[in-house]
């Protein structure tokens, strides 16, 4: 199972793309792509890319956990999260950081 | 300090208004992010794993008042209300927005500070002893050359494309506070026969994934050739630097593959040629930025107040004293370090709070002048003696008066996987852990001086190949682990670190260290032979048979 | 340079109606007929423009046979062979011409733009501008009509070439060989005994100034000589006469930019198995400069040096004087080792010819590059290529330290600094 991640152009914020095409920055609202929809991805990442709004693209892999998504790696669990000590929140979207495909 | 002329603010703000307009083009979709990505980097905008990173430029750690509290205002203002200082005696800004970067380089410009050269494989910020001008056993103030380095290489058009960063340090005295030998280049100050004052110039020392020491190229270089000779070393870097492999770029590798007998000959012949022309430093020149370095009007030393009287009667500030004060040239004077290492704090972090109420200290207590060191403190060089308890009263508010200056609690650490996007491990928990299991002052004193350096990954921001005990965040199969090494030293006794086994989890550091501790006690002859001495007089072997035994 | 002296211009509808009227009104072969009509229809306002090459006779003889008196100009370009200007004195008593007049190029222009007289190893469209366009726009103020000896046969381009020409600047070019193929030129020679230019025997066909023109092969099209390795075929005369050669058309692929605009571009990539005594306008890469030592010293033309970025200068210092531009290769933006190599060039080599950038080149990277002694880019970077027609150079106008021999003269203070050249821009 994979989301697909990226961080926006004004803020830096990690954001996901979700099943209504928008990217949000919460990653429980991330499309989840099954082994068969994966093909779907490259032309995904292709149009994020064509947006200019959209940094560092890329398919993730995640698990689902008691019905959470949660990360494979530490890396996107921290980058999901914000930082762990002292916790601090992630990097809030204002109105003009929305990006939708 | 050395203050902007005409010149140096028409650079600068050029440089503010190009990056305004490349911003502008980024977010107009004129500029791709593969096209934005270098002019970002050249001006100090990394993307991190959260936001962007600003990273802003302390010229050799050297700052005033004004300058920190602009620091602080553009912590709050488009941050949030926090800065993190570095190795490189530089500052971080964890989560500027694109669009107002811009004004922070602008409003930056007013105080005469910029992010230039704080990435790319350029010339980056030049560091330095971080009690320069102030030290008791200095030879020379090196900041006056380290400006005229500054200067040099600012925006050099031959060096902006080198292999890889090329980082120099360097130093006025003996005992060397700057790590001058993990540099690319490293130059102490040096006295010739006839005591005029040069520089001694290493090569090819650096950290990373392939730590090695600089070694020495030239005895002596006199100041009025020392521009000649960093040209023709870099220029020979430049040309025979390695490209294919960016692990294999910087120019400790081109020193240790083709040994340091052809590169000196290629630099030597290079500087025969380029000698004596347009980059002689003319001895006016040298004095004309001197001036900007003068000492301050120092007042007599008065014999009513000492060190050891002002620690009677009360602990803490005794080991303030103890710990945070470095000796000074001047009679009556002392440096005073300021921790930026609370315990279970994030190590070089300071509130926009803290860093006014450094900047107001600095104002009324050492002549408007700070420094930031590479071991991520700060420092105001020129205290009065009979006003340091004024300032330990002020910093003792603000959570600013740990005293741990050299001690285990007083690491350097990098941000790690909280905040860094090449990361693989946090750093700063480990930091925090380590702090707390060690951070009552008496066991403290009882471990005296010990430096424990925390990287989260092979980069080595943290610097701990140079750790007496260094820690190394790795990533096995998705957990965090963590190695272990003895033996670093940055000083000018410098030695990598060894290391001690297999890794292991976040919570077994505090105890694995606790063993290396136990060991070191254990061993020492007296109390006065520090951890690095006794390591260095047996060697790791128990230090091993402790960190393996579980 | 000078602008165009043509300040009013006629706009008469008319005249255009009349010309393509004019047109139908002579046979193919009817010069006399086309010459007679010129001078009957413009009278004393009309002039003649001939190289003396190898084929003006015929023109000449026919123009001296109609009116001997017509005003006939003669561009010494400075740079011709001196068996063209012996030609030049022996066809005015053969044929009785009356009035040959000589231009020659403006001296400021050439102290300005080619003052070591060499603008033609690397710029040969400024060369013709200055030493053709500009004289001859100066000499023919006043004259409403001129008479070329252009021929269709003599370029692809010149196929739909006719007998009379409205120019943009609404003057009338009279072209009495249109229709004239290479048997024509010879025969006419033949049946009036003319004499042949000098070097017409050596494979000359087509003859302009020494430095670009070379013998034509059997078989390859008569002008192929001129300019050969250029990507130009007709020389600024044969231009419009708006004042300026246009600017070389932006096509796709590489384009070299030079003080300030895209240019045509006269060097072209070398033939894999191109013999190097005799190939022109190319860049050699080094390696094959040290290999060829002896060729390349017996090479006569107009040649470049291709140094990649792993190659050392040093190699073929002896040998940097016999090349006109030196292309330094940027495999990609972030391989700096050019940037020294340039400075080396100009520094320590004192080399004096262009230097230009190819390859991956930022716009941001320009003003270092101009600094370290480039003057010459030849952009494959699109972004860059828009930047730089734009107008757009990122460059700071101020410089901390001293690069190159004339930055900061030694001495002067304050030392390490001073202002910027002023920047790269198109006018």
């Amino acid at each position: 199972m994979q989301i697909l991640t990226a961080n926006e152009l004004l803020s830096g914020a990690s954001v996901y793309f979700g099943d209504d095409r928008h990217w949000h920055q919460d990653i429980q609202r991330a499309r989840i792509f099954s082994e068969t929809e994966a093909s779907e991805l490259d032309g995904l990442i292709a149009a994020a890319v064509a947006t200019k709004r959209l940094i560092s693209v890329a398919a993730e892999k995640v698990r689902i956990d008691k019905g959470r998504v949660v990360a494979q790696r530490l890396r996107e669990r921290i980058r999901a999260e914000g930082p762990t000590s002292p916790r601090h929140a992630v990097q809030p979207l204002r109105e003009s950081d929305h990006v939708s495909l | 300090m050395y203050r902007y002329d005409e010149f140096d603010l028409g650079f600068v703000s050029g440089r503010v208004d190009q990056f305004r307009d490349q911003v502008r083009r980024r977010i107009a979709g004129e500029l791709t992010e593969e096209q934005f990505r270098p002019l970002r980097l050249m001006n100090g905008l990394y993307l991190q794993l959260h936001a962007y990173m600003l990273r802003v430029c302390v010229p050799y750690g050297t700052m005033n008042a004004p300058q920190l509290r602009k620091l602080a205002h553009i912590a709050r203002k488009y941050d949030r209300g926090y800065g993190h200082f570095t190795t490189r005696q530089n500052i971080q800004f964890n989560w500027p927005r694109l669009q107002d970067v811009p004004d922070i380089l602008e409003e930056l410009s007013e105080v005469e500070m910029h992010a230039i050269q704080t990435s790319g494989n350029c010339i980056r910020n030049v560091t330095t002893d971080q009690f320069a001008g102030a030290a008791a056993d200095e030879i020379i103030d090196p900041r006056p050359v380290a400006e005229i380095i500054r200067q040099w290489s600012s925006l050099h058009p031959e060096f902006t494309f080198l292999p890889r960063k090329f980082k120099i340090a360097i130093t006025g005295a003996p005992e060397d506070r700057a790590a001058v030998r993990f540099h690319d280049i490293g130059l102490m100050a040096q006295e010739d026969e006839a005591g005029e004052v040069g520089w001694s110039v290493y090569v090819g020392g650096g950290m990373g994934r392939t730590p090695m020491i600089g070694q020495r190229i030239r005895n002596f270089v006199p100041h009025e050739d020392l521009l000649a000779y960093l040209e023709s070393v870099l220029r020979v870097y430049n040309r025979y630097g390695r490209r294919d492999n960016k692990y294999k770029a910087r120019i400790k590798i081109l020193v240790h593959e083709e040994g340091l007998a052809t590169i000196r000959e290629q630099v030597d012949s290079e500087f025969e040629k380029v000698r004596g022309g347009i980059l002689t430093l003319p001895e006016e020149e040298l004095s004309r930025i001197r001036a900007y370095f003068a000492p301050p009007q120092f007042v007599l030393s008065d014999d009513r107040f000492n060190l050891a009287d002002l620690k009677r009667n009360d602990a803490g500030f005794a080991r303030f004293v103890e710990y945070n004060s470095h000796p000074h040239r001047q009679a009556g004077y002392t440096s005073l370090t300021i921790s930026l290492k609370p315990i279970g704090g994030v190590p070089g972090d300071a509130t926009a709070e803290q860093m006014e109420v450094v900047a107001d200290l600095a104002e009324r207590f050492s002549f408007n002048e700070l420094r930031v060191s590479h071991e991520q403190n700060l420092v105001l060089p020129h205290v009065a003696i009979r006003d340091v308890r004024a300032v330990y009263d002020v910093l003792k508010e603000y959570a600013l008066a740990e005293a741990n200056v050299g001690l285990i609690t007083d690491m350097i650490t990098c941000p790690g996987l909280d905040y860094c996007a090449l990361a693989n491990a946090r750093s700063i928990p480990i930091a925090q852990d380590l702090a707390r299991r060690f951070g009552t002052p008496e066991r403290q004193a009882e471990i005296g001086p010990l430096k424990i350096n925390i990287s989260g990954c092979i980069n080595a921001c943290g610097h701990h190949h140079v750790g007496h005990i260094g820690v190394l965040g790795v990533e096995k199969k998705g957990t965090e682990l963590y190695q272990l090494t003895l033996g670093g030293d940055a000083s000018e006794s410098a030695a990598i670190g060894d290391i001690l086994g297999p890794g292991i989890v976040a919570e077994a550091v505090p105890d694995a260290v606790e063993r290396l501790v136990q060991t070191y006690l254990g061993l020492r002859e007296t109390k006065d032979e520090t951890f690095i001495a006794a390591v260095k007089r047996v060697g790791a072997v128990p230090f091993r048979e402790a960190y393996l035994a579980t | 340079m000078r602008h165009s002296p043509i300040t009013t211009k006629r706009t008469d509808p008319l005249r255009a109606m009349g010309i393509i009227a004019l047109n139908g009104m002579f046979g193919e072969d009817d010069t006399d007929g086309v010459i007679r009509k010129a001078v009957e229809m413009f009278g004393r306002d009309l002039a003649v423009v001939s190289s003396f090459g190898a084929d003006s006779v015929v023109l000449l003889h026919q123009v001296a046979a109609v009116d001997p008196g017509l005003p006939v100009f003669f561009l010494d370009t400075g740079k011709h062979f001196s068996e063209t200007l012996q030609y030049v004195t022996d066809l005015k008593a053969r044929l009785g011409l009356t009035d040959v007049r000589t231009l020659v190029p403006d001296s400021k222009d050439l102290e300005r733009f080619d003052p070591e007289g060499r603008l033609w190893e690397n710029d040969p469209d400024s060369c013709c501008h200055i030493r053709k366009t500009e004289p001859l726009n100066a000499a023919l103020e006043g004259f409403s009509a001129w008479i070329t000896g252009r021929k269709r046969f003599q370029t692809a381009e010149r196929g739909i070439l006719p007998h009379f020409e409205l120019t943009g600047d609404e003057r009338v070019k009279i072209n009495p060989l249109a229709y004239w193929g290479e048997d024509d030129v010879a025969a006419h020679k033949k049946a009036h005994d003319l004499p042949e230019h000098p070097l017409f025997a050596d494979g000359y066909t087509s003859i302009g100034c020494a430095p670009c023109t070379s013998a034509v092969q059997d078989g390859e099209d008569a002008r192929a000589g001129r300019w050969r390795g250029l990507n130009k075929a007709e020389c600024g005369i044969h231009f419009d006469f708006n004042g300026e050669i246009a600017p070389a058309e932006v096509k796709n692929g590489p384009v070299l930019f030079k003080k300030g605009r895209f240019v045509a571009d006269p060097f072209k990539p070398l033939a894999e198995n191109a013999n190097l005594k005799g190939v022109r306008y190319v860049h050699v890469p080094l390696s094959k400069v040290k290999d060829n030592l002896a060729a390349i010293r017996q090479n006569p033309h107009p040649l470049g040096l291709l140094i990649e970025s792993s190659d050392r200068v040093e190699d073929v210092a002896g040998e940097l004087d016999r090349f006109s531009s030196v292309a330094i290769s940027f495999p990609a933006f972030g391989d700096g080792r050019g940037y020294s190599t340039a400075r080396l060039l100009r520094e320590r080599y004192g080399y004096r010819g262009e230097i230009r950038a190819v390859g991956d080149v930022l716009t941001d990277q320009i003003g270092f590059m101009v600094r370290c002694g480039f003057d010459a880019f030849v952009v494959a970077n699109d972004a860059t290529k828009r930047a730089l027609e734009a107008g757009e150079l990122a460059e700071v106008s101020v410089y901390m330290q001293p690069v190159g021999l004339t930055e900061v003269p030694v001495g002067t203070r304050p030392f390490l600094r001073k202002p910027g050249k002023p920047v790269t821009r198109r006018p």
